[in-house]
């Protein structure tokens, strides 16, 4: 794809463009000291990261307000982020400490916080698609210029509960919007043993939604696209279902070996890497040097360092903590 | 005080209406409760409880969605998270089951997972004996019951039925409410002017009785009752408990009453094996072991689905000779 | 009515013959003439017919064995199984209530529990329920009846108060209340093996912890309790001849101190609550304690009693143990002390805790091993993480 400098210059500010790439750079950092300490048999359970993926989550929650909410799924780690949630929390959640969001209840990236807007999700992916339509809809009932970002992958758009969410969502027009990360693989399954369609965008003509498609590689695209789709929503245009064209660089979780991936498909991903597009882009409109990266990098490894120390030194919950919380008492619920 | 859609409350309602008055006045009282389900507002509902909300609160508040069990229910504990209380409407409880995994894996494990509650309401109208076949008669909850994080309630009168909804709304879990067909328009009672709620979690003996405990709740309630009254004359003489509220369980309620009478009966429309009647019927071995001066029975439907023919639906449902029959042989152990 | 099958004579010579299988299960249902089992001997295999139509009940011999011409092999049951009680089984046959003649001994879990607890000899009791059984109708009713007759005979006479009261002396008459209170304390102290021990503990990062926080001392004095009763369930229990009874809840009675004596509310499952909860119902209870409004399985259920003396000005006491629980944990007034930390002087709000125990039950190693556990928690918790 050609890029237009002078239109993507126009579209995004230098502030901004370095703020997606510090994101990629955290995001990127952070997953890989994750499948580091999973591969030194620290992390137990399951390790799903967003490798080569990381684009499409920071593009599209960097746009988004703090009053806004985001439904992830389980390759989202830079919405996480840019969302508040701290590299130590999420190191304490992958090792299961008191202090890691879920208190050790749930594990990996299960993580969900409603005063950060995060609606924690569950591994039957697509549940939280209605979940999200739902929370458009108390938004849209008290008349709040508030939108909900929601994402899944390939695979999530077989299930039923896709088709349910966004056909309500366009019925009634809610303010959400819905990503879709195809990455080409739902574990071993290729998309097109996935879908008889060539886009998954194809299917949101049938809920009568408006679609694009979008180089999920290329943060400033992602950002650029999803920035419109939430000020269409917040405006009380409707949703619209963004569709971001990527490849998953690892296997479906860290202990996959991912065999049944073709080799030269991931030469060809290889180097679309998000982060090396993002750097010749900042190279070629004058935004920043080697020098810049140099620095954010060196930013970020610190602050996943300090996230490790932190979480590593985190207590485990207790046993008899299995039994609390099952049900929410009177004085949680806000009035 | 609010004007009801119904008529206000100094003549008998019926058990339906006391639903119906329930939503209606905590629709007035919360301006976050809200209705979705299909075909509730301009059709009033397939049983005609929200006849009228949606002129008075208008579609924001009162919504048809589309035929999505499923994205309905999910999209009521996304709206529940952001701070509003949504009454979903299964049209039968039978269709309940194309949202059990929305049910037992997002609303149930939500608080525990990740502390936030899920401050919603499934109707479910549930139960047979109104010719409804396999898929508008069944008895569901025992799929739930198994279920932690979420709450079941099934009211037996309409005193029960409207405290129990307000009570439903007003609590920040997942509560399913199970509402039974066959009493929606058999049963009446005057009901108090002024806001009252039934809590959640507390049994009620509806009867006081010395030789047996029958335990049971929904529609059986007055079977036990009928029977209860056919054997008073013999001597013997029932304790009928209404639970209320499936989970939690009231157990103090439960082994008081057993301690006294030594000998139980756990009587329910739903399906043998499996049923609720087995845990208690457990948990009363468990605790109440050195009171029982006779087995523990349960009287239950067989485990078939609910079938259709006028003969074969009378020989599913237990009746009150079934009780009868139980409570004489247990009264002469 | 029951019908035998014995394995039949398969030849005028031959004396024993083998099942090779049953082709019912038991319990299974079986027509008159259709094939119930299949024999072989060294001659002949052979299909046996059912001789009636009917429920296999029994089977005595399995498959494989070999037996002598005439062996009773099992038992068919020509009655349906149903009874109203068990038609609601869904086809799953399940044996029918018995009415057959009741094993001497079989006596129900309601009926031994009355016996023992009224020290009776069952078989002195006629039954009157199915098949002769003594029912707990009968067991109450026994026990009427005898008592009514041991009222004749005067119990054993008290000491009584002398009769005259001196001149000025005044009497105040005893309430139930007080007198249900001395009969316990007595009995108490005449059931348990009463001894002492007394730690101290370093209240100030509670005390830090409350600034800023409406709590009292005694949620955090019950979480830590609740805590250790959890890691040594032996000061969760109680005394029984067949052995030491570990209670699997933890309950924790607060002793509240009234105006005419004492009233110990408990808090149920303490353990499993957050300080923000224990909190909540430590004032709810004293609260309904002063006014009268406990309801009575509020007073019940009892594990471990905790008595906050210290509120009067008490540093110290010997409590006395809430039976049937087997200790009491008193908490003293909590002063600021001199106190050496690390080698220094500090000023520290100090209280002590003394730990009444029953020494049948547990010996001094462990009860200061509760001690120390409790006073580790008081001292060290992370309070914010249990609020």
């Amino acid at each position: 794809m050609d890029l237009d400098l002078s239109v993507i210059a126009g579209e995004i500010t230098r502030t901004d463009y370095l703020h997606l790439y510090y994101y990629l750079r955290l995001t990127r950092t952070l997953e890989t000291r994750i499948t580091a300490l999973y591969r030194q048999g620290r992390i137990v359970g399951g390790c799903y990261t967003s490798h080569g993926m990381e684009a499409v989550s920071v593009g599209y929650a960097l746009p988004l307000e703090s009053r806004d909410v985001i439904a992830p799924y389980h390759r989202d780690m830079g919405a996480f982020l840019i969302r508040g949630i701290t590299p130590g929390e999420v190191i304490a959640q992958y090792l299961g400490k008191r202090t890691g969001p879920t208190k050790g209840k749930d594990g990996n990236v299960h993580i969900g916080d409603l005063k950060r807007g995060v609606i924690g999700f569950v591994s039957h992916l697509a549940d939280n698609l209605p979940v999200a339509t739902g929370a458009a809809l108390a938004f849209q009932i008290r008349g709040e210029p508030r939108v909900v970002v929601t994402n899944t992958g390939d695979g999530g758009t077989s299930r039923g509960d896709f088709h349910e969410a966004m056909n309500l969502a366009a019925v009634r027009k809610l303010p959400v919007v819905f990503f879709c990360n195809n990455n080409q693989f739902a574990y071993s399954t290729p998309v097109c043993a996935q879908m008889a369609v060539p886009n998954v965008a194809d299917r949101a003509k049938a809920y009568g939604m408006p679609a694009e498609i979008l180089d999920g590689n290329d943060v400033a695209a992602v950002y650029v696209a999803a920035r419109r789709a939430i000020q269409t929503a917040r405006a009380g245009g409707g949703p619209t279902f963004l569709e971001c064209k990527t490849m998953r660089m690892h296997g479906h979780s860290e202990h996959d070996p991912a065999k049944y991936v073709p080799q030269a498909l991931l030469e060809e991903w290889k180097i679309k890497d998000p982060i090396l597009k993002a750097e010749a882009m900042l190279k070629a409109l004058g935004y920043a040097d080697e020098g810049h990266f140099q620095t954010i990098g060196e930013r970020a490894n610190k602050e996943i360092e300090a996230g490790v120390e932190w979480a590593e030194q985190s207590p485990l919950p207790e046993g008899p903590e299995t039994l609390e919380g099952v049900f929410a008492t009177e004085d949680e619920v806000a009035s | 005080m609010t004007t009801a859609v119904h008529p206000t409350l100094s003549h008998e309602v019926t058990y339906l209406e006391a639903i119906s008055q329930a939503i209606d006045e905590e629709m007035t009282r919360d301006e976050r409760v809200f209705l979705l389900g299909e075909d509730i507002g301009a059709y009033g509902g397939a049983f005609k409880i929200t006849e009228g909300l949606l002129e008075k609160y208008g579609h924001h508040r009162v919504i048809d969605t589309p035929l999505a069990e499923s994205g309905i229910v999910g999209a009521a504990i996304g709206a529940a998270m952001m701070g509003l209380r949504p009454v979903v409407e299964m049209q039968f409880a039978d269709f309940i089951s194309c949202a059990f995994d929305q049910i037992t894996e997002v609303a149930a494990k939500n608080h525990y997972r990740w502390n936030a509650p899920v401050p919603m309401v499934i109707r479910a109208p549930f139960g047979g004996g109104v010719h409804g076949g396999p898929f508008h008669s069944e008895c569901p909850e025992g799929w739930f019951f198994h279920s932690p994080g979420l709450k079941l309630v099934a009211p037996s009168t309409p005193y029960d039925a409207k405290g129990l909804l307000k009570a439903a709304i007003r609590d920040p879990n997942p509560v399913i409410y199970f509402e039974h067909k066959f009493l929606y328009r058999r049963i009446k009672a005057v009901l108090p002017a002024e806001d009252y709620i039934v809590p959640i979690g507390k049994a009620e003996v509806k009867r006081a009785g010395s030789t047996i405990s029958v335990v049971t709740y929904g529609a059986m309630v007055h079977i036990a009752l009928d029977a209860a009254a056919r054997l008073e004359k013999d001597d013997i003489d029932l304790e009928v408990i209404d639970l209320r509220t499936l989970i939690p369980l009231d157990t103090e309620t439960i082994f008081e009453s057993i301690r006294k009478t030594g000998k139980a009966i756990i009587l329910h429309e739903d399906t043998k094996t499996g049923g609720i009647g087995a845990e208690i019927a457990a948990l009363l071995a468990e605790e109440c072991f050195d009171c029982l001066d006779g087995p523990v029975l349960r009287v239950a439907a067989p485990d078939t689905p609910v079938p259709f023919s006028t003969p074969l639906e009378e020989f599913f449902l237990p009746k009150i000779s079934d009780v009868e029959a139980a409570a004489r042989k247990l009264a002469a152990y | 009515m029951h019908i035998d099958i014995i394995m039949p004579q398969l030849g005028e010579s031959i004396a024993e013959g083998t099942i090779t299988s049953w082709l019912i299960v038991p319990g299974g249902r079986i027509e008159k003439d259709q094939s119930l089992l299949e024999v072989e001997t060294d001659k002949v295999a052979l299909e046996i017919p059912s001789p009636s139509t009917g429920f296999l009940t029994e089977v005595l011999i399995p498959a494989g064995q070999t037996v002598p011409v005439g062996t009773l092999l099992a038992r068919l049951d020509t009655e349906p199984p149903g009874t109203e009680v068990v038609s609601r089984v869904g086809g799953v046959l399940v044996r029918q209530m018995d009415h057959s003649p009741v094993d001497e001994n079989h006596y129900s879990p309601a009926v031994k529990q009355l016996a023992r607890e009224h020290g009776i000899d069952l078989s002195q009791i006629k039954g009157t329920g199915a098949g002769g059984r003594i029912t707990k109708k009968d067991v109450l009713d026994y026990v009427a009846q005898h008592t009514a007759g041991d009222k004749a005979s005067a119990p054993m006479a008290e000491p009584t108060a002398s009769s005259a009261v001196p001149q000025g002396d005044q009497i105040l008459p005893l309430t139930s209340m007080r007198k249900t209170i001395a009969e316990r304390m007595i009995k108490s102290r005449q059931t348990s093996a009463h001894v002492v021990t007394v730690f101290e503990a370093d209240c100030s990062a509670i005390a830090k912890f409350r600034k800023g926080r409406a709590f009292t001392y005694l949620p955090f004095v019950i979480h830590a309790v609740a805590r250790g009763l959890r890691e040594m369930p032996l000061l969760n229990s109680s005394w029984d001849e067949t052995g030491i009874v570990l209670k699997r809840e933890i309950n924790v009675g607060i002793a509240i101190a009234l105006e005419e004596g004492l009233l110990v509310p408990v808090v149920k499952h303490a353990d499993r609550k957050r300080l923000t909860q224990l909190g909540q119902e430590v004032a709810d209870l004293a609260e309904r304690a002063r006014s009268k409004r406990l309801q009575p399985e509020e007073v019940q259920g009892g594990t471990f009693t905790i008595t906050n003396h210290g509120g009067f000005g008490s540093l110290f006491s010997t409590p006395i143990i809430h039976q049937p629980q087997i200790a009491i944990l008193g908490v003293g007034a909590i002063h600021k002390r001199a106190v050496v930390v690390q080698d220094a002087i500090a000023i520290r709000p100090m209280t002590y805790l003394s730990l009444s125990f029953d020494h049948r039950v547990i010996d001094g190693a462990t009860a200061d091993g509760f001690m120390s556990a409790v006073k580790n928690y008081l001292e060290t918790s992370a309070w914010e993480h249990v609020l």
